[in-house]
Protein backbone atom coordinates (compact mmCIF):
# COMPACT_ATOMS: atom_id res chain seq x y z
CA UNK A 1 0.00 0.00 0.00
CA UNK A 2 1.52 3.19 -0.65
CA UNK A 3 0.78 4.33 2.59
CA UNK A 4 2.79 2.45 3.80
CA UNK A 5 5.67 2.99 1.95
CA UNK A 6 5.73 6.60 3.45
CA UNK A 7 5.85 5.30 7.03
CA UNK A 8 9.83 6.06 7.77
CA UNK A 9 11.12 5.23 10.80
CA UNK A 10 14.07 7.26 11.04
CA UNK A 11 16.13 7.97 14.17
CA UNK A 12 18.34 10.92 14.25
CA UNK A 13 20.22 12.40 16.84
CA UNK A 14 19.20 15.67 18.95
CA UNK A 15 20.79 18.56 17.40
CA UNK A 16 20.09 20.28 21.03
CA UNK A 17 20.05 19.63 24.17
CA UNK A 18 17.26 20.47 26.86
CA UNK A 19 18.21 22.13 29.82
CA UNK A 20 16.38 20.55 33.26
CA UNK A 21 14.44 23.66 33.54
CA UNK A 22 12.86 22.50 29.50
CA UNK A 23 14.81 25.10 27.99
CA UNK A 24 16.29 24.32 25.09
CA UNK A 25 20.07 24.63 24.71
CA UNK A 26 21.85 25.48 21.27
CA UNK A 27 25.21 26.82 22.15
CA UNK A 28 25.98 26.25 18.15
CA UNK A 29 23.11 27.93 16.78
CA UNK A 30 23.62 31.31 14.79
CA UNK A 31 20.55 32.85 15.02
CA UNK A 32 22.12 35.91 12.76
CA UNK A 33 22.32 33.39 9.53
CA UNK A 34 20.69 34.88 6.50
CA UNK A 35 19.95 32.49 3.52
CA UNK A 36 21.46 31.87 0.64
CA UNK A 37 21.38 34.64 -2.01
CA UNK A 38 17.83 33.49 -4.46
CA UNK A 39 17.47 35.21 -7.56
CA UNK A 40 13.92 34.21 -7.65
CA UNK A 41 12.92 35.36 -4.37
CA UNK A 42 10.38 38.36 -4.24
CA UNK A 43 12.83 40.63 -2.05
CA UNK A 44 15.59 41.93 -3.47
CA UNK A 45 18.33 39.76 -2.65
CA UNK A 46 20.00 38.78 0.42
CA UNK A 47 19.73 40.22 3.44
CA UNK A 48 17.23 40.01 6.21
CA UNK A 49 13.51 38.88 5.59
CA UNK A 50 11.47 41.71 5.06
CA UNK A 51 8.46 40.19 7.05
CA UNK A 52 10.43 39.28 10.15
CA UNK A 53 9.18 41.48 12.97
CA UNK A 54 11.11 43.82 14.45
CA UNK A 55 13.84 43.30 17.47
CA UNK A 56 11.71 45.68 19.55
CA UNK A 57 8.56 43.46 19.81
CA UNK A 58 10.43 40.54 21.08
CA UNK A 59 11.92 37.98 19.56
CA UNK A 60 14.55 34.96 20.03
CA UNK A 61 17.92 35.07 21.99
CA UNK A 62 20.87 33.26 23.37
CA UNK A 63 21.53 33.36 27.13
CA UNK A 64 23.71 31.88 29.13
CA UNK A 65 20.83 29.66 30.38
CA UNK A 66 19.61 28.47 27.24
CA UNK A 67 17.17 30.01 24.20
CA UNK A 68 14.77 32.62 25.57
CA UNK A 69 11.90 33.54 23.13
CA UNK A 70 10.52 36.95 24.91
CA UNK A 71 6.86 38.47 23.24
CA UNK A 72 6.67 42.24 24.91
CA UNK A 73 2.71 42.42 24.56
CA UNK A 74 2.82 45.82 26.23
CA UNK A 75 5.14 47.87 24.29
CA UNK A 76 7.28 51.19 25.71
CA UNK A 77 5.76 54.44 24.14
CA UNK A 78 7.40 55.31 20.37
CA UNK A 79 7.51 58.85 21.49
CA UNK A 80 9.70 60.26 23.74
CA UNK A 81 6.88 61.60 26.31
CA UNK A 82 3.57 62.48 25.46
CA UNK A 83 0.93 64.73 27.39
CA UNK A 84 -2.68 64.06 27.14
CA UNK A 85 -4.68 66.98 27.05
CA UNK A 86 -8.10 65.72 28.08
CA UNK A 87 -10.68 68.65 26.16
CA UNK A 88 -14.07 68.65 25.27
CA UNK A 89 -13.55 71.02 22.30
CA UNK A 90 -14.16 68.79 18.67
CA UNK A 91 -10.89 68.21 17.30
CA UNK A 92 -10.78 69.74 14.20
CA UNK A 93 -10.50 67.53 10.93
CA UNK A 94 -9.01 67.97 7.79
CA UNK A 95 -11.93 66.63 6.44
CA UNK A 96 -14.99 67.17 8.24
CA UNK A 97 -17.78 65.21 6.70
CA UNK A 98 -16.95 63.12 3.67
CA UNK A 99 -19.60 62.44 1.82
CA UNK A 100 -21.32 66.37 2.73
CA UNK A 101 -24.60 65.57 3.36
CA UNK A 102 -25.10 69.73 3.65
CA UNK A 103 -26.83 70.43 0.40
CA UNK A 104 -29.21 67.47 1.01
CA UNK A 105 -30.25 68.67 4.33
CA UNK A 106 -33.25 70.73 5.68
CA UNK A 107 -32.26 74.48 6.29
CA UNK A 108 -35.01 74.58 8.91
CA UNK A 109 -36.32 71.77 11.11
CA UNK A 110 -39.39 73.57 12.67
CA UNK A 111 -40.87 74.38 8.66
CA UNK A 112 -40.43 70.54 8.10
CA UNK A 113 -41.88 69.93 11.79
CA UNK A 114 -45.32 71.91 10.91
CA UNK A 115 -45.40 70.57 7.69
CA UNK A 116 -45.47 66.82 8.72
CA UNK A 117 -47.79 67.42 11.52
CA UNK A 118 -50.39 69.83 9.56
CA UNK A 119 -50.16 67.01 6.55
CA UNK A 120 -51.58 64.61 9.29
CA UNK A 121 -54.00 67.27 10.41
CA UNK A 122 -55.81 67.71 7.49
CA UNK A 123 -55.33 63.82 6.28
CA UNK A 124 -57.63 63.62 10.00
CA UNK A 125 -59.42 66.21 8.67
CA UNK A 126 -60.68 64.89 5.11
CA UNK A 127 -61.50 61.15 6.90
CA UNK A 128 -63.75 62.51 9.24
CA UNK A 129 -65.53 64.69 7.04
CA UNK A 130 -65.68 61.84 4.75
CA UNK A 131 -66.91 59.26 7.61
CA UNK A 132 -69.82 62.13 8.65
CA UNK A 133 -71.12 62.39 5.59
CA UNK A 134 -71.14 58.63 4.97
CA UNK A 135 -72.77 58.00 7.95
CA UNK A 136 -75.12 61.16 7.16
CA UNK A 137 -76.07 59.81 3.89
CA UNK A 138 -76.60 56.56 5.02
CA UNK A 139 -79.25 57.63 7.48
CA UNK A 140 -81.12 59.63 5.09
CA UNK A 141 -81.08 56.96 2.43
CA UNK A 142 -83.50 54.81 5.74
CA UNK A 143 -86.15 58.14 6.06
CA UNK A 144 -88.52 58.43 3.90
CA UNK A 145 -88.56 60.16 0.86
CA UNK A 146 -90.48 63.60 0.04
CA UNK A 147 -93.36 61.85 -2.01
CA UNK A 148 -93.93 59.33 0.18
CA UNK A 149 -93.90 61.99 3.20
CA UNK A 150 -96.37 64.30 0.49
CA UNK A 151 -98.71 61.11 0.10
CA UNK A 152 -98.89 60.24 4.18
CA UNK A 153 -100.69 63.93 4.73
CA UNK A 154 -104.29 64.72 4.33
CA UNK A 155 -105.57 68.02 4.61
CA UNK A 156 -109.45 68.82 4.88
CA UNK A 157 -110.88 71.74 5.24
CA UNK A 158 -113.23 72.40 8.41
CA UNK A 159 -115.57 74.82 7.54
CA UNK A 160 -117.19 72.19 5.11
CA UNK A 161 -117.86 70.58 8.53
CA UNK A 162 -121.29 71.67 10.00
CA UNK A 163 -121.58 71.82 13.68
CA UNK A 164 -123.11 68.14 15.07
CA UNK A 165 -121.63 66.31 11.75
CA UNK A 166 -119.35 63.39 10.83
CA UNK A 167 -116.72 63.82 8.48
CA UNK A 168 -115.01 59.83 7.25
CA UNK A 169 -111.76 60.18 5.69
CA UNK A 170 -109.51 57.83 4.21
CA UNK A 171 -105.56 58.51 5.64
CA UNK A 172 -103.09 55.73 5.04
CA UNK A 173 -105.65 53.12 4.17
CA UNK A 174 -107.54 53.70 7.12
CA UNK A 175 -110.42 55.44 8.31
CA UNK A 176 -110.41 58.88 10.16
CA UNK A 177 -113.07 60.21 11.88
CA UNK A 178 -113.64 63.86 12.49
CA UNK A 179 -116.37 65.29 14.32
CA UNK A 180 -117.67 68.51 14.62
CA UNK A 181 -119.00 68.47 18.68
CA UNK A 182 -121.59 70.62 19.76
CA UNK A 183 -121.46 72.46 22.77
CA UNK A 184 -123.95 70.10 24.60
CA UNK A 185 -121.13 67.01 23.43
CA UNK A 186 -118.72 68.86 24.94
CA UNK A 187 -119.79 69.59 28.22
CA UNK A 188 -121.18 65.73 28.46
CA UNK A 189 -117.71 64.72 27.29
CA UNK A 190 -116.55 66.67 30.05
CA UNK A 191 -118.68 66.01 32.73
CA UNK A 192 -118.24 61.96 32.57
CA UNK A 193 -116.09 60.53 35.41
CA UNK A 194 -113.10 59.46 33.31
CA UNK A 195 -110.92 57.83 36.32
CA UNK A 196 -113.14 55.95 36.47
CA UNK A 197 -113.36 54.72 32.98
CA UNK A 198 -111.79 51.37 31.54
CA UNK A 199 -109.12 53.11 29.72
CA UNK A 200 -108.92 56.63 31.47
CA UNK A 201 -108.53 59.74 29.27
CA UNK A 202 -109.89 62.69 30.22
CA UNK A 203 -111.56 64.57 27.23
CA UNK A 204 -108.60 67.62 27.17
CA UNK A 205 -105.95 65.07 26.53
CA UNK A 206 -107.97 63.51 23.64
CA UNK A 207 -108.52 66.73 21.91
CA UNK A 208 -106.44 69.93 20.85
CA UNK A 209 -109.46 72.27 20.05
CA UNK A 210 -112.50 71.09 22.18
CA UNK A 211 -115.12 71.33 18.89
CA UNK A 212 -112.72 69.28 16.89
CA UNK A 213 -112.52 64.96 17.45
CA UNK A 214 -110.19 63.64 15.44
CA UNK A 215 -109.73 60.34 15.67
CA UNK A 216 -108.90 56.66 13.75
CA UNK A 217 -111.79 54.77 13.18
CA UNK A 218 -110.67 51.32 13.91
CA UNK A 219 -112.25 49.33 16.75
CA UNK A 220 -108.98 48.90 19.27
CA UNK A 221 -111.09 45.36 20.16
CA UNK A 222 -110.46 43.72 16.64
CA UNK A 223 -110.27 46.56 13.72
CA UNK A 224 -113.62 46.91 12.28
CA UNK A 225 -115.23 50.17 11.83
CA UNK A 226 -117.50 51.60 14.06
CA UNK A 227 -121.09 53.62 13.30
CA UNK A 228 -121.27 57.22 14.42
CA UNK A 229 -124.23 58.94 15.93
CA UNK A 230 -125.22 55.69 17.41
CA UNK A 231 -124.62 53.25 20.84
CA UNK A 232 -125.53 53.65 24.33
CA UNK A 233 -123.51 56.65 24.83
CA UNK A 234 -123.97 59.22 21.82
CA UNK A 235 -120.85 58.31 19.70
CA UNK A 236 -119.95 55.50 18.06
CA UNK A 237 -120.86 51.97 18.07
CA UNK A 238 -119.27 48.68 16.71
CA UNK A 239 -121.55 46.22 15.14
CA UNK A 240 -118.51 43.08 15.02
CA UNK A 241 -118.87 42.74 19.16
CA UNK A 242 -120.69 45.31 20.41
CA UNK A 243 -118.37 48.14 21.42
CA UNK A 244 -119.92 51.66 22.64
CA UNK A 245 -117.86 54.74 22.36
CA UNK A 246 -118.80 57.74 23.93
CA UNK A 247 -118.87 61.44 22.51
CA UNK A 248 -115.34 61.46 23.40
CA UNK A 249 -114.60 58.32 21.83
CA UNK A 250 -113.63 56.53 25.05
CA UNK A 251 -115.05 53.14 25.35
CA UNK A 252 -117.64 52.57 27.93
CA UNK A 253 -119.02 49.22 27.03
CA UNK A 254 -118.41 45.73 25.08
CA UNK A 255 -114.92 44.30 24.63
CA UNK A 256 -112.67 47.02 23.27
CA UNK A 257 -109.62 47.91 25.80
CA UNK A 258 -109.14 50.90 24.65
CA UNK A 259 -110.18 54.41 23.15
CA UNK A 260 -110.39 55.24 20.10
CA UNK A 261 -106.34 55.96 18.31
CA UNK A 262 -105.39 59.61 18.18
CA UNK A 263 -103.56 60.46 15.10
CA UNK A 264 -100.77 63.10 14.86
CA UNK A 265 -102.68 65.78 13.32
CA UNK A 266 -102.36 70.15 13.59
CA UNK A 267 -104.86 73.11 12.79
CA UNK A 268 -103.63 75.28 10.11
CA UNK A 269 -105.43 78.17 11.29
CA UNK A 270 -104.99 80.60 8.69
CA UNK A 271 -106.67 78.74 5.70
CA UNK A 272 -109.27 76.94 8.22
CA UNK A 273 -107.53 73.27 7.42
CA UNK A 274 -106.91 70.41 9.49
CA UNK A 275 -103.52 68.34 8.34
CA UNK A 276 -103.46 64.57 9.26
CA UNK A 277 -99.94 62.96 9.53
CA UNK B 1 -40.52 82.96 15.98
CA UNK B 2 -41.08 82.09 12.51
CA UNK B 3 -45.35 81.00 11.38
CA UNK B 4 -44.47 77.03 11.12
CA UNK B 5 -43.47 77.74 14.83
CA UNK B 6 -45.91 79.90 16.67
CA UNK B 7 -48.34 77.20 14.33
CA UNK B 8 -46.57 74.32 15.85
CA UNK B 9 -46.49 75.89 19.96
CA UNK B 10 -50.46 76.36 19.28
CA UNK B 11 -52.17 73.98 17.49
CA UNK B 12 -49.98 70.84 17.25
CA UNK B 13 -48.05 70.69 20.48
CA UNK B 14 -50.66 69.34 22.91
CA UNK B 15 -53.04 66.06 21.16
CA UNK B 16 -56.22 67.69 22.90
CA UNK B 17 -55.66 70.95 21.35
CA UNK B 18 -54.67 69.11 17.69
CA UNK B 19 -57.76 66.84 17.67
CA UNK B 20 -60.10 69.05 18.67
CA UNK B 21 -58.68 71.16 15.91
CA UNK B 22 -59.10 68.66 13.76
CA UNK B 23 -62.90 67.92 14.30
CA UNK B 24 -63.85 71.42 14.34
CA UNK B 25 -61.87 72.28 11.04
CA UNK B 26 -64.07 69.12 9.57
CA UNK B 27 -67.21 70.45 10.87
CA UNK B 28 -66.38 74.10 8.90
CA UNK B 29 -65.21 71.90 5.90
CA UNK B 30 -68.03 70.51 5.91
CA UNK B 31 -70.06 73.50 5.62
CA UNK B 32 -67.72 75.33 3.34
CA UNK B 33 -67.63 72.09 0.97
CA UNK B 34 -71.69 72.07 0.55
CA UNK B 35 -71.81 75.83 0.32
CA UNK B 36 -69.20 75.66 -2.90
CA UNK B 37 -70.65 72.61 -4.33
CA UNK B 38 -74.13 74.07 -3.83
CA UNK B 39 -73.32 77.28 -5.18
CA UNK B 40 -71.37 75.72 -8.33
CA UNK B 41 -73.98 73.25 -9.25
CA UNK B 42 -76.50 76.69 -9.43
CA UNK B 43 -74.22 77.97 -11.51
CA UNK B 44 -73.93 75.60 -13.86
CA UNK B 45 -77.15 75.00 -14.22
CA UNK B 46 -78.92 78.38 -14.39
CA UNK B 47 -81.97 79.13 -15.63
CA UNK B 48 -82.86 75.04 -15.50
CA UNK B 49 -84.00 74.41 -12.28
CA UNK B 50 -87.65 75.06 -10.88
CA UNK B 51 -86.43 77.93 -8.58
CA UNK B 52 -85.44 79.71 -11.21
CA UNK B 53 -88.30 79.35 -13.36
CA UNK B 54 -90.71 79.17 -10.65
CA UNK B 55 -91.91 82.97 -11.17
CA UNK B 56 -93.06 82.38 -14.79
CA UNK B 57 -95.53 80.32 -13.52
CA UNK B 58 -96.32 81.28 -10.26
CA UNK B 59 -98.05 84.68 -11.13
CA UNK B 60 -100.28 82.95 -13.69
CA UNK B 61 -101.62 80.64 -11.01
CA UNK B 62 -102.30 83.43 -8.70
Amino acid sequence: MAFNGLKKAVTLSPSVRTLPSGVPAAPLLNLAARAPADPHAHASGAGPRSDVPPRWTGGVSRTSSGLVSKTFTTLSPTTPSSVRFMHTTPAVKDAPEVPDFSHYRANDNDNNRALSYFMVGTMGLVSASAAKSTVTEFLKSMSASADVLALAKVELELASIPEGKNVVIKWRGKPVFIRHRTQAEIDEARDVKWQSLRDPESDDARVKKPEWLIMLGVCTHLGCVPIGESGDYGGWFCPCHGSHYDISGRVRKGPAPLNLEIPAYEFNEAEGKVIIG
Amino acid sequence: MSISTTLYNTVFRRNSVFVTTVFAGAFAFGIGFDTAVTTFYDRWNRGKQWKDIRHKYAESEE
